[in-house]
């Protein structure tokens, strides 16, 4: 019998997260410090929403459940199969897209000037994506980065990072 | 009761004067024009285009910044029908409907004039739901002027228990979670009670909290890019425009259902976290039912096109009525908006009546003088239009990027802002792959600081226990709401788990 699907899998996931985190979210709002009482304390929130929330995480793993996640987990969770969905066209698009944006952010700008970290984000993600002809995607990546910092900066005055 | 007019009319009044005035009616027709620029590029919604040209707002002057980004708020909302119509891409989600009929229209070579009858629609749209904005509002600030804080904290609960349950065609289990998890994200930071660190881990930049912008720019701007460039699919640009203004019978035709959807659209725009696109959706669907030629929607009907067109832009208008009265935004882009204008330092909820009387009159006024503008110049930009429809996603996407880290940047002039706004982007691109939709985190966001306070304050005027509250009639109403809304929702749930299952059966 095979009457599961990866979205059951992706509920019975939730579901699983949900319930440490409300546990966790319970656990945090008892232990924070009480003031004057515990229902005006800084704790009483993230207590009755860490409730709710398990409630929730455990709604989500029971469906999840119910409906046949664990056994596509069972099934799918493998070597071969793990590996076809992590070389797999979209995800590793989106994971390289994730990871020059990350370099961009974390790694380029604040390191040199705006307009330089941006030309090189540009450059890059633009030569992967494979967006135009070579010559073009340098022309637009020189002019738009320029043009960007130079309207923020000194058109509009916005502080640039 | 008339010198309680009087004074309003004389409130509405010094709105005009200050609205209709060279400098506020060009910058609000600069928006306008940015604003339907960014709507019609397929992939940049209506929220986006708020996030994007947010920036351009921070150096402004109050009343500036609030006109422009009304002006943005209407020109994108609208922008959508474009590339709905000649692409079948529809530039914002709220223009979905408005493709079914559109696109047909545009295969037969009636492109312009289907444009031209979706832009008359948003004008009808707007207008209407600016009308019942400027009438109804002043109202409903006397009834929420008679909130305690147990009837606020009601209120963000049915503001996520009800977003939750409609902006999802998915469960809405699922929209209920992500809105509880926008209400754990209010909570990182300081206690705004005794300012005691909540799921800071020691670090200074979390003790401020989590920014709204960035937070709203990476869950909208960051995820959808990286929706849109995952996706190859090329589209294919439906070139022949053809006749732009529609003759006097699509006038006809278009009359009575844009009247019903402006109608239709403002209701629904009030209500927390709808949006545009149900508005659209259940506009086209009573358009269908109350048609003579409910045959023809979907095979390219003026009528349909009108319906969902006229009601995406009355959204707007009602969506203004709980953001001004409640500070409860009533779609992703009026929470884009909300976000904006505290950055400008206007604090919506039933006070603004009293501390910036003018001010709804002055949005009012605003968004008409948008409205016209969006008028005249989505007729007159069709043609340009439809040359930008064919810029290359591919390289557009990339640039947006630098405008989003600037978005994200300035308003607090933090670089941790920037790591917020990316972390929130992949949030927000794993949940809305896995069917969680986003506006009830964005209400969570908005509404939790509020929703924890008002909680706690109720809790110790009930002296610690809640049967003294529940004698409240305001409070005992809305609990009844959300009670309806969780039964509704969990049989909702309950249906579709039952059509997955034999969907799934019917599959083997």
């Amino acid at each position: 019998m095979t009457n599961y699907s990866k979205k059951d899998a992706s509920d019975l996931i939730m579901g699983v997260f949900l319930d440490i985190f409300g546990i966790y979210l319970t656990y945090a709002g008892l232990h924070m410090k009480v003031f004057k009482t515990f229902l005006d304390g800084p704790g009483f929130f993230p207590f009755v929403l860490g409730l709710i929330l398990l409630t929730l995480g455990i709604i989500m793993t029971t469906v999840g459940i119910r409906s046949g996640g664990f056994l596509y987990l069972k099934e799918n969770v493998k070597g071969h199969k793990m590996l076809a969905f992590f070389t797999h066209e979209e995800t590793v698009r989106v994971l390289i897209l994730i990871a020059m944006m990350a370099v961009y952010i974390f790694g380029l700008i604040g390191r040199m000037h705006f307009s330089v970290a941006t030309c090189i984000y540009l450059l890059a993600t633009m030569f992967y994506l494979r967006s135009t002809k070579w010559w073009k995607i340098i022309i637009i990546s020189v002019v738009a980065s320029i043009m960007i910092s130079f309207i923020f900066q000194y058109f509009f005055k916005i502080p640039l990072p | 009761m008339f010198s309680a007019v009087g004074q309003q009319l004389a409130y509405f009044a010094q709105a005009v004067a200050v609205s209709f005035t060279p400098m506020h009616i060009a910058v609000v027709a600069a928006a306008t024009i940015m604003g339907i620029i960014v709507g019609a590029v397929p992939g940049l919604t209506a929220t986006m285009a708020l996030a994007l040209l947010i920036n351009l707002t921070y150096s402004m002057e109050m009343g500036n910044a609030i006109a422009f980004l009304l002006g943005v708020y209407i020109g994108a909302v609208m922008g959508g029908c474009y590339s709905a119509i000649m692409i079948n891409i529809p530039g914002t989600p709220s223009a979905a409907a408005t493709a079914l009929d559109g696109f047909v229209l545009a295969r037969q070579g009636n492109g312009g004039r289907a444009v031209g009858a979706g832009i008359i629609a948003s004008f009808v749209g707007s207008t209407i739901s600016i009308l019942i904005l400027l009438l109804l509002t002043p109202f409903v600030y006397r009834v929420a002027l008679k909130f305690g804080h147990w009837e606020n904290f009601l209120l963000a609960v049915f503001g996520i228990m009800i977003c939750g349950n409609l902006s999802t065609d998915s469960s809405p289990i699922k929209g209920w979670i992500v809105g509880f998890l926008g209400f754990f994200t209010a909570m990182i930071g300081l206690d705004a009670v005794y300012s005691f660190p909540r799921f800071t881990f020691g670090s200074y930049n979390m003790m401020a909290g989590i920014s709204l912008i960035p937070a709203l720019i990476g869950v909208f701007g960051i995820s959808e890019i990286l929706i849109v460039l995952q996706d190859r699919t090329p589209y294919k640009i439906e070139g022949r425009v053809g006749k732009i203004l529609p003759d006097k019978g699509i006038l006809k035709q278009i009359l009575t259902p844009a009247a019903r959807s402006g109608v239709i659209g403002s209701a629904i725009g009030a209500i927390p976290g709808a949006g545009e696109d149900i508005a659209a959706w259940v506009a086209y669907d009573v358009g269908k039912r109350r048609s003579k030629n409910s045959k023809m929607f979907g095979k390219g009907s003026y009528e349909g096109l009108a319906s969902a067109e006229t009601a995406n832009n009355a959204c707007v208008g009602g969506a203004m009525i709980p953001l001004l009265t409640l500070a409860v935004p009533g779609s992703p882009p009026a929470a884009m908006f909300l976000a904006a204008i505290m950055l400008h330092g206007v604090k919506p909820g039933p006070m603004l009546a009293f501390e910036q009387p003018t001010f709804l009159y002055q949005t009012g006024t605003t968004l008409f003088i948008a409205t016209v503008c969006m008028l005249i110049f989505g007729l007159l930009l069709v043609k340009p239009m439809v040359s930008i429809l064919k810029v290359n996603r591919k390289i557009l996407m990339p640039i947006i990027v630098p405008l989003t880290v600037i978005g994200a940047y300035a308003g607090n002039v933090n670089p941790f802002d920037i790591f917020v706004m990316f972390i929130f982007g992949i949030i927000g691109y794993i949940l809305r792959k896995q069917d969680y939709p986003m506006a009830p985190l964005v209400l969570g966001i908005i509404l939790g600081p509020n929703a924890d306070i008002y909680f706690r304050q109720a809790l110790m005027q009930g002296q610690g226990s809640i049967l003294p509250l529940l004698a409240r009639p305001v409070g005992a109403i809305l609990i009844i709401a959300i009670v309806l809304i969780v039964i509704s929702g969990a049989r909702r749930a309950k249906k579709l788990a039952q059509v997955n299952s034999q969907g799934v059966s019917e599959n083997e």
